[in-house]
């Protein structure tokens, strides 16, 4: 899951090798921190979040699958 | 639409780039082909590339008025650093999921319209994205006695249908707060209620 995120971000922003994701496993939800170059934030959120909002729908669509669930925190 | 800025030959290999890893990564058990975009309803949309997606998650996709497909389409558009205005261009879509949305919308267009018309009570639609929202307008672009307008910001920007001579347009209705993240069912749903002992008078 670490990877689908990192591939996405990497897909989106201008500096791939500044796209890194941390895994927390709690007890309930896995929460996937992902940090990208400050120039490169927009691309990961877009306009009104729509592309954290599509990013988050993968996930959690991904998630059901694996009958865990996983949220997406993006840090700044 | 002006003329074709997208060739499934050029097209395919970048979505293939990006979407191929992407399923897999994400463990959805789809494939899908890219094909020239064929014009079934040339009023409402006229993608000029296509990418159908069948196999057994497609259902998955297809879930909550297509939500993943849509996020597919959408970061596919995203990473291939298409503008904005050409996302109309290229459409993911499965089982004819957009020809059927697109004949759901326009019904419920008009069925708003009768009611408007007959109620001059202005008609809220839940929040859409913008082509779902432009095949609402497009639907009741005849109409005399009523006309539609977009209200509302972002997620929440939804189609309105009121009386043509409305000044004042409604406020956008806002969806109810999704719930908190810990929030769980309260209680079994079907046990306990059954066991309740009957209520005396």
């Amino acid at each position: 899951m670490k990877q689908l995120i990192e591939d996405i971000a990497k897909a989106l922003v201008d500096i791939p090798d500044e796209v890194n994701v941390h895994v927390v496993e709690g007890e309930q939800v896995t929460v996937l921190e992902l940090r990208v170059a400050p120039s490169d934030l927009g691309k990961v959120i877009g306009k009104q979040g729509r592309t954290a909002r599509s990013i988050r729908t993968i996930l959690g669509a991904a998630g059901m699958k694996l009958n865990r669930r996983f949220t997406l925190e993006i840090l700044e | 639409m002006s003329e074709k800025k997208y060739a499934v030959d050029s097209v395919a290999p970048k979505i293939d780039q990006f979407l191929k890893p992407l399923l897999v990564r994400a463990g959805f058990q789809v494939k899908y082909e890219a094909a020239e975009g064929e014009s079934v309803n040339p009023d409402f949309e006229n993608p000029e590339v296509v990418v159908r997606f069948s196999g057994s998650d497609v259902d998955l996709l297809l879930a909550n008025k297509a939500e993943v497909l849509l996020a597919l389409e959408y970061l596919t558009m995203e990473a291939l650093r298409i503008p904005s205005d050409d996302h109309s261009r290229i459409s993911f879509d499965a089982q004819d999921y957009r020809a059927l949305r697109i004949e759901e919308l326009r019904m419920s267009a008009l069925a708003a319209a009768e009611r408007v018309k007959k109620t001059r009570v202005p008609f809220h639609f839940s929040p859409m994205n913008s082509r779902e929202r432009r095949i609402i307008h497009l639907a009741l672009r005849d109409q005399a006695e009523v006309r539609s307008e977009s209200v509302g910001l972002g997620p929440i920007r939804q189609v309105v249908v009121v009386p043509s001579d409305l000044k004042t347009l409604p406020e956008p209705i806002r969806p109810p707060r999704p719930r908190p993240e810990n929030d769980r069912p309260r209680k079994p749903f079907g046990r306990d209620r059954d066991r309740r002992p009957p209520r005396r008078r």
